[in-house]
């Protein structure tokens, strides 16, 4: 097996100043371990016999390299409840803020992009049925949408395996799946259906704007893979999809000082959130 | 002298010129913290106070001026915190422009080192 | 189940049927929520890029600019970049930087311009467009920031050719590293940031350890 020394202090500094400055993480000795094992990994995959003919690479984004590289760190597994600190703050945060501020005719809306194969959307509905007192008291409409057509029809099946269950209490799992073998459950019908699945491209207005405008848009680990013509595109339709004072989620990897200028950081006790500003609710000076 | 842990968020879009104020800062016995542009400057203090910020104008997404004028609107504690500002324009319109975004200072860059620590003692009420 | 799902497609907002004039028209006379929709659709329209290089110099409101110019950003052409260039020169910090921004999201398009503004009379240009430079392949940016550093007077454009360098350099960019130093070798900053852009371009030349 072919050893590869670990990176020399001037190339750990030089790799982290560039992921740094492409995507706002910030790593410090702590991390370097995990730095230099994905470095160790991706030279192996592309074949790389130097750091720098890696870095190279890197820089060039040869191709599709930086996201490879990078999904090491953004947690890209889908299971239930992944990053479950955001669906705490959409309980305990979010969505009482929008019902404060909002228009209260019609629903509340949520929007999962993207959606993968729904462990994300159906997530949110679980957690809000399990989780929110106030659940019951409003209309609530949750959209799955993805750009990969194969993606939207699993998740519109709604059949999961135990490694995307793992994280569900054995209570949960009886109440919302049905065991359809030894290593499938489904979504029972009931909640299957009450989640709209589209397809969308985020880089496409005329795509996103039907979909109309959300209270709360989850949108993980897309935007940190797009080039910076496309960021700002799918930023500003994302600022459109959203009403004024919406909230919208990031990967815990990802910020929107590397994205766009539209949103305000919103931080609460268990997540860093963004919003659309208010302006309505706004003093002068704004 | 003991002096007590200060903290200075760097904010400046060039990495070489964080690392030369880090290593100026944490030799003088300050703690450092950094961030790239105006927008992660004020998610950094969202959870993390400053006692001093110093912040260069040409950023992306958001520059300098900007981010105080943003910063100063927020109100205490983060809105208040002092800000060295600086620049590469030399002009009496910038010093202006700069106090009325909401500076304590004005630097000229390339900021020399004992021009730094001097300011930066004066704003964090340390003696240099 | 107070989860619902509405059937078939949501109807789409009521500004979808606007007419290219209206559209054109609101880029300039609308107000701040007419201007930022025109300026995201305005690019697609005839005359759209004439259009939206015409309104950006007057527009006073960060969003709406912002959408216009990442509209030219996306079309890319010439006229795009000619339309945003000006903006380098404006006093205004968050005019500038917003125009870099634009003009880093178009590299293959301003690329022509390049070695021009990176002799512009302007240093505050000058900087800007070292950082522009960084969206170059290595071989062009090293060879555009080493003549920077051959000749330019300014410390500050040299910092900011230094610090892309850092990066981006070729081993090319060695010797003209060196002269900068001896250039300003009484400038500790310069001499620091020179310092560690040597050491960052020798960890990115191949022929140094793997």
């Amino acid at each position: 097996m072919a050893e590869f020394a670990a990176l020399t202090e001037v190339e750990f500094r030089l790799l982290c100043e560039f992921l740094y400055r492409r995507t706002g993480m910030i790593f410090t000795e702590g991390k370097r371990y995990y730095v230099e094992r994905r470095v160790v990994e991706r030279m192996t995959a592309t074949g790389s016999s130097s750091f720098a003919q890696y870095f190279a690479r890197l820089r060039a984004d040869e191709p599709g390299e930086f996201e490879q590289f990078v999904n090491a760190f953004t947690v890209n597994e889908t299971y239930f409840y992944r990053e479950d600190h955001q669906l705490r703050c959409l309980t305990k945060d979010m969505l009482p803020q929008r019902i404060r501020e909002r228009d209260p005719s019609g629903p509340l809306r949520i929007w999962s992009v993207p959606c993968s194969t729904g462990e994300e959307p159906y997530s949110i509905a679980l957690w809000l049925l399990e989780n929110w007192p106030l659940v019951d008291n409003y209309e609530i409409e949750i959209v799955g949408s993805d750009i990969d057509t194969g993606a939207l029809e699993a998740a519109r099946a709604g059949e999961f395996g135990k490694r995307a269950l793992m994280r569900l209490a054995p209570d949960v799992v009886d109440r919302y799946f049905v065991q359809v073998d030894d290593q499938h459950w489904q979504i029972i019908d009931d909640l299957r259906e009450s989640i709209r699945f589209g397809a969308v491209n985020l880089v496409e207005q005329r795509e996103t704007r039907p979909y109309g405008r959300f209270d709360v848009i989850f949108c993980r680990n897309v935007l940190i893979y797009f080039d910076d013509a496309s960021r700002r595109i799918a930023a500003e339709n994302l600022y459109e999809n959203l009403l004024p004072g919406g909230f919208i989620c990031l990967g815990h990897a990802e910020s929107m000082s590397r994205i766009s200028p539209l949103f305000e950081v919103a931080r609460y006790d268990d997540a860093i959130v963004y919003r659309r500003p208010d302006d309505s609710r706004r003093g002068n000076g704004g | 002298m003991v002096a007590e842990n200060k903290t200075i968020l760097v904010v400046d879009d060039a990495g070489l010129v964080r690392l030369y104020y880090r290593s100026i800062l944490e030799k003088a016995g300050y703690r450092v913290d950094e961030a790239l542009n105006g927008l992660e400057a004020l998610e950094r203090l969202a959870t993390q106070p400053a006692d001093l910020l110093i912040v260069d104008v040409n950023m992306p997404q958001m520059d300098g001026f900007t981010f105080l004028r943003t910063l100063r609107r927020q109100g205490p504690p983060s809105g208040g915190i002092p800000a060295l500002v600086t620049s590469t324009e030399a002009q009496q319109q910038d010093f202006a422009a700069a106090r009325k975004a909401g500076a304590n200072y004005y630097l000229v860059k390339p900021v020399d080192e004992s021009t730094l620590l001097e300011h930066v003692a004066l704003l964090t009420g340390r003696k240099p | 189940m107070p989860l619902i799902r509405k059937s078939g497609k949501d109807t789409p907002p009521k500004t979808e049927s606007a007419q290219p004039s209206d559209i054109l028209r609101a880029l300039v006379n609308g107000d701040a929520d007419a201007r930022w929709s025109a300026a995201r659709s305005a690019g697609d329209l005839p005359g759209g890029v004439e259009a939206l290089a015409n309104a950006l110099p007057a527009e006073r409101d960060a969003r709406v600019r912002e959408a216009m110019l990442t509209s030219l950003a996306r079309i890319a052409s010439p006229q795009c970049v000619n339309a945003i260039v000006p903006l380098l020169r404006l006093d205004d910090a968050s005019v500038r930087t917003a125009a870099l921004d634009a003009l880093r999201a178009m590299p293959d398009a301003v690329r022509a311009q390049l070695p021009a503004l990176l002799r512009d009379g302007d240093s505050d240009v000058r900087i800007l467009s070292c950082e522009i430079a960084r969206t170059l392949p290595r071989a062009d940016a090293t060879a555009l920031l080493g003549d920077v550093l051959a000749s330019e007077p300014e410390a500050n454009v040299c910092a900011a050719a230094i610090e892309v360098l850092a990066e981006v350099g070729g081993p090319e960019a060695l010797p003209a590293l060196d002269r900068c130093a001896a250039r300003f070798a009484d400038s500790a900053f310069l001499k620091f940031a020179i310092d560690i852009a040597r050491g960052r371009i020798q960890a990115q030349s191949t022929e140094s350890h793997g």
